[in-house]
């Protein structure tokens, strides 16, 4: 997973429907791009079968008496 | 305790001591107005103080129980709580200039939950912005101020609530947690915080942010208070559907439960690296008074928690935008600088991103299990720093804000993403005479075995009981 470039951001923003000038794209590369970073290693490595409830499934697994 | 100034007391003690007729409910409502109008102009804690309702309110509970009618374990007793519970008829500001004349219409089944066992409203506590930042400030209402050192922050975004119980202004308050808005206060201001399991406690008529981390819970002086709001609060709502029913555990009991052969775990790293000396000091004593009350330790490896904190950022920041994309259009100059620029980074995070982050949630949990296996919690700091001024943490929504908010709430956010529970007691306080908490981090659900454990740490220690002083 890469980090978006603040002209990716300006792209993206614009299609969602609210629009960002440079220095306000410039500001959310600066902002979110870490978090990119971070989920970069798990990024695109999840199985196709992974059920959508496995966290409630593995959160509800062993409740406390 | 003597009830000549009945505000002192814990909501446990004086939830019995208006139930025992040796105090009404008008002298400690009066006693906490008197604390208020002391305290507020230098805490800035409350949003709002509704005096003359509060004193009519404890009048009429006083009447109930003068004819034999309780309402029920917190009949008479005042509480404020973070403005961002619906409680119909009322402004509920969300600490916001968009909602600041906004009146609910509805009430959030954990306030009303509170009602129905006899509180009476003493106001509404200042927060940050929608519950969007993790220091206190407020580009609308100005920051809250830390009891213990005034020009300090108070953490947020529960940050009135924090203020206002470590300033024995209110005996408990509701705060939110959807990045650490609970116990960053509790931590900050030293007072007893519990961020509860997502699905423990209903969020219907709770203020949104993120609804696959928004958690409610109380902060408050002791551990059995806490134990006795959840216990008020949790449970099924069908006004929540995502809230677990079941049978409850007794979490009073539970505070009196011995905690002998229990066994923490101290993470290897993460929470453990680059820690201010005087945390890492707190942490050292805190485990050392644990170990002399029979818990065992041991040193745990976690899995890779920073790719816990960058999942949570992502969902955040995605789930945050999507409810505020409406005001986003229409009123974008009506939120503070630095709230915006927290909204808008959501607007740049593709669709398949914010769901691969959704989607680890359960295997990422499932290594948390798997690695926590045989440990019945973890023991670690709520941040590496105790409460910075007001002036060095106001960093608006200049170039580094996000980089100086996600440093201060590294290790709470993994937390969220995961869902746990986790219960921040009072531990330490710094030479420069500011508190420090630990947080317990427990089994999804298990909310119990932390109260078990913050009990005792109570019961060995002194610094719930300690309390600011006006100067």
């Amino acid at each position: 997973m890469t980090r978006p470039s603040p002209k990716d951001i300006k792209a993206i923003a614009a299609v969602a429907g609210l629009p960002v000038d440079d220095e306000v794209a410039a500001r959310i590369a600066t902002s979110i791009g870490p978090g990119f970073d971070g989920f970069a290693a798990v990024a695109g490595t999840l199985p196709f079968d992974l059920e959508p409830a496995t966290f409630t499934r593995v959160q509800t697994a062993k409740v406390a008496p | 305790m003597s009830v000549t100034e009945p505000a002192l007391l814990s909501l446990t003690e004086v939830a019995q001591a208006i139930a025992q007729k040796r105090v009404s409910s008008r002298e400690v409502t009066q006693c906490c107005l008197d604390r208020i109008a002391e305290w507020q102009p230098r805490l800035n804690a409350f949003m709002s103080i509704e005096a003359d309702e509060a004193l009519a309110a404890a009048d009429a509970a006083d009447k109930a129980l003068s004819a034999g009618k309780s309402s029920g374990v917190l009949h008479g007793v005042p509480l404020a709580h973070k403005d961002m519970y619906y409680d119909a008829g009322k402004v509920v500001t969300c600490g916001s200039k968009i909602r600041r004349d906004w009146v609910a219409t509805t009430t959030a089944t954990s306030l009303q939950r509170l009602k129905d066992a006899g509180t009476v409203r003493l106001g509404a506590l200042q927060m940050s912005e929608f519950a969007y930042g993790p220091t206190g400030h407020n580009a609308h209402y100005g920051p809250v101020h830390n009891p213990w050192v005034l020009d300090h922050v108070t953490g947020g975004s529960s940050s009135g609530s924090g203020s206002a119980v470590a300033a024995r202004l209110t005996f408990a308050a509701l705060g939110s947690d959807t990045g650490g808005s609970i116990r960053m206060p509790a931590h900050f201001c030293g007072v007893t915080g519990l961020k509860t399991t997502v699905g423990r406690i209903s969020r219907a008529g709770a203020m949104p942010l993120s609804q696959s981390l928004d958690t409610v819970g109380p902060l408050a002086r002791t551990v059995e208070d806490c134990a006795l709001l959840l216990g008020l609060m949790a449970g099924a709502d069908p006004e929540d559907p995502t809230c677990i029913g079941g049978e409850l555990p007794d979490y009073a009991e539970a505070t009196r439960q011995p905690i002998k052969g229990l066994t923490v775990g101290i993470p290897s790293a993460f929470y453990v690296d680059d820690l201010d000396p005087e945390i890492a000091r707190v942490l050292d004593e805190t485990r050392a008074t644990l170990t002399v009350e029979g818990v065992r330790f041991v040193q745990v490896e976690l899995p890779d928690q920073r790719q816990l904190t960058a999942a949570c950022q992502l969902v955040l920041a995605v789930e945050a935008a999507a409810f505020h994309k409406r005001w986003m259009i229409e009123r974008p100059q009506d939120y503070g600088p630095q709230v915006l620029m927290r909204l808008q980074n959501g607007l740049a995070i593709p669709a398949i991103s914010y769901l691969e982050a959704l989607r680890w949630r359960g295997p990422a949990l499932a290594a948390y299990v798997a690695a926590t296996s045989g440990v019945d919690a973890l023991l670690a700091p709520v941040a590496p720093v105790a409460a910075p001024t007001i002036a060095e943490s106001d960093v608006g929504n200049s170039l580094d804000a996000e980089a100086v908010i996600q440093r201060l709430t590294r290790f709470t956010r993994p937390v969220n993403y995961l869902g746990l529970p986790s219960l921040t007691v009072p531990s330490g306080f710094t030479k420069g005479g500011l508190p420090v908490g630990m947080q317990l981090i427990g089994a999804s659900f298990d909310e119990a075995v932390l109260l078990r454990i913050g009990a005792t740490f109570q019961r060995a220690t002194d610094f719930h009981t300690r309390r600011p002083e006006l100067t």
